[in-house]
């Protein structure tokens, strides 16, 4: 088996951020990603062949990216970069099963890092499985990646500051734009304007967006959302209502003629490496759903084991790079790369800057939250697990059979045995048996992890081959740190 | 053998529910305006869609190219023969599924395309070629 001192797992900006951290304290970090290039999903590349015009969602975005993208690619020679490479099991002992270029093996480490972001958190609704309607994520790196418009007229939906985001974006792309559909209300951005000024930087951003908005002549609509899309074969349509602050739609209803629907409430951290690893997690619906419980250092329950960035708990890129930054350093002093000290004082800055940044995003928590009925826009023939085909009515029917947790529910239902493994519809799922038999959706229990947790084929796991190459990456001389 | 989920396969190639887009004389014309936006691309490249040529560029992904041409949805559902297409286009979902090159359950969206390959459209987990 191939040993090395430390694996990141993701190479996004937590996975980056912590990446170099351990790299300028003298350790020789191993980064995977499954993609061809680094950046994660927020700083995504286009492919090497193509050069899109497409701004990033802000100019300091864009930036940001590029210097942690070139800063890694500078220190090519002690970050050992793994592209393209999966990992597809976590087994005791800080065992990784790594896939890559057809074949497979086994690493493991002394310290590792799970910086493995989020996916976006879709309810269901009539019609959200009609070509056209996609996650805001997806038409956003279909843009700036492939510089390829996915329609022509597009609604962005669902709550969180990222709809503004894809919104300035696909405008900017040449898509007609007919509306952004915001959950919250106007009103909880006033009452919490003390919080969201305790980062002007950030809070000027979010304005520029909406006065972007604004001078395109895209019309925002808070307290709104989308009942319903219609379509033969292809997405039409969709009707948007007023709604409570529950979410319950009120009022008359609007239809909106759109090619193209961008729906998302906010994001899901992606933790089943985390959970196979066998670290404790805990539900926190501000966090977006499961994750694991940490110490300031990242450090989870698991000895060796930290998780960073969205996968540890949703915070936003600028966060995650922070976290990244100290997951990194923590572990540099746990290889014996970094003293106590030097440890705690090249973390402090970090530390301020990132507990300064928590209050902001509290705020925001507090404008943005997905309502609590949102569960009720999903009708009894609505298909809520997009893999097994199964409606409300058929999950509903495997509550009462005694599903009333997810891994029950596995069973009488089949909900979450498709390929996406649950990530589609759990958090639907637990917050439907929360709603109908009086739990939180925390007793609903995560959903349970099994590996493979990417597609594998027979073929793959026949071919048990060294990848990677044997030798560790010599650790370099730990450097005087306090110069650094 | 045949897997008990495959369904019926139109003549165009196509599983019923998916509207192939393709012009009267059955010709590889582009299907709708391009859906490009202008870039600096890779070199031109041609691939097959349930047997229609695809002009697409080096680099792009499946979804990207099909997309651009119009075309969006690639599978049908096994149980309701539900059209579908890209929805999180970061390989999570799995509703991208489609044949490539003989392999079955092939994200459209994780897939660079690549000269003469061949992509079809499938139904439910696909089809396994029954073996003469």
């Amino acid at each position: 088996m191939m040993r090395r001192d430390l694996i990141i797992v993701g190479a996004g900006p937590a996975g980056m951020a912590a990446a170099l951290a351990a790299h300028r304290a003298g350790v020789r970090p191993t980064l995977v990603d499954e993609n061809a290039a680094i950046g994660g999903q927020i700083y995504r590349q286009p492919p090497s062949t193509i050069r899109t015009a497409v701004p990033s969602a802000s100019s300091a975005d864009g930036q940001r990216g590029a210097v942690l993208r070139s800063q890694i690619e500078s220190s090519s020679a002690h970050i050992e970069l793994l592209t393209e490479t999966s990992i597809w099991g976590c087994f005791p002992g800080n065992r990784l099963a790594v896939q890559r270029c057809g074949g497979w093996q086994m690493l493991t480490a002394k310290q590792l890092i799970f910086a493995t972001g989020a996916y976006e958190f879709v309810p269901p609704f009539p019609g959200w499985t009609l070509p056209g309607v996609m996650t805001p994520g997806a038409a956003q790196s279909m843009v700036k990646s492939m510089g390829v418009l996915p329609g022509k007229r597009v609604a962005v939906v669902g709550c969180g500051p990222f709809l503004l985001v894809v919104a300035n974006q696909l405008h900017a792309a040449g898509m007609e734009v007919a509306a952004v559909v915001e959950v919250a209300r106007r009103r909880r951005f006033l009452r919490h304007s003390v919080g969201l000024l305790s980062d002007r930087g950030l809070l000027r951003q979010g304005l520029t967006y909406l006065r972007n908005l604004r001078k395109a002549g895209i019309p925002m609509y808070w307290g709104r959302l989308v009942t319903e899309a219609q379509g033969a074969g292809e997405l039409e349509s969709v009707t948007v209502s007023r709604c409570d602050d529950r979410g319950q739609p009120v009022g008359q209803a609007k239809r909106l003629a759109v090619d193209t629907l961008c729906v998302g409430y906010g994001f899901v951290p992606r933790t089943e490496l985390a959970q196979l690893a066998g670290c404790h997690m805990r539900y926190l619906d501000k966090q977006g759903g499961w994750v694991a419980e940490t110490d300031e250092t990242f450090q989870t329950s698991v000895p060796g084991v930290r998780v960073a960035g969205d996968g540890a708990g949703i915070a936003g890129a600028v966060v995650a790079e922070l976290e990244g930054t100290l997951a990194g350093l923590a572990a540099a002093r746990d290889l014996g790369c970094l003293n106590g000290p030097s440890h705690a004082a090249q973390s402090a800055p970090t530390a301020r800057r990132l507990s300064k940044l928590r209050r902001f995003r509290r705020s925001l928590d507090q404008v943005y939250r997905v309502p609590s009925q949102i569960t009720e826009l999903a009708s009894p023939e609505t298909i809520v697990c997009r893999c097994e085909e199964l409606t409300r009515r058929d999950v509903e029917t495997g509550i009462e059979f005694g599903g009333r947790d997810l891994r029950t529910l596995k069973v009488t239902t089949r909900l979450g045995m498709g390929p996406c493994q649950g990530k589609m519809c759990w958090l639907f799922a637990a917050r439907l048996i929360a709603q109908k038999c009086g739990m939180t959706v925390q007793q609903c229990g995560p959903v349970n992890v099994r590996p493979p947790i990417v597609p594998l084929e027979m073929s793959d796991l026949l071919n048990e081959a060294p990848t990677v190459r044997a030798e560790q990456p010599s650790t370099t001389k730990p450097q005087d740190t306090a110069t650094l | 053998m045949n897997n008990s989920n495959a369904g019926p396969v139109e003549a165009n190639g196509s599983p019923p529910g998916i509207a192939a887009r393709q012009t009267a004389d059955g010709s590889a014309a582009p299907l709708q305006a391009d859906r490009r936006v202008p870039a600096q691309r890779g070199k031109q490249i041609t691939f097959l869609y349930d047997g229609r040529k695809i002009k697409a560029y080096e680099g792009e992904t499946i979804a990207a190219a099909l997309l651009a041409t119009g075309q969006r949805a690639y599978r049908t559902t096994s149980s309701d023969s539900e059209p579908r297409g890209l929805f999180c286009n970061m390989g999570v979902c799995f509703d991208c599924l489609v044949e490539v090159d003989g392999r079955l359950n092939q994200r459209a969206c994780q897939r660079p395309v690549a000269e003469g390959m061949e992509v079809k459209s499938q139904h439910g987990t696909g089809q396994w070629e029954t073996p003469e």
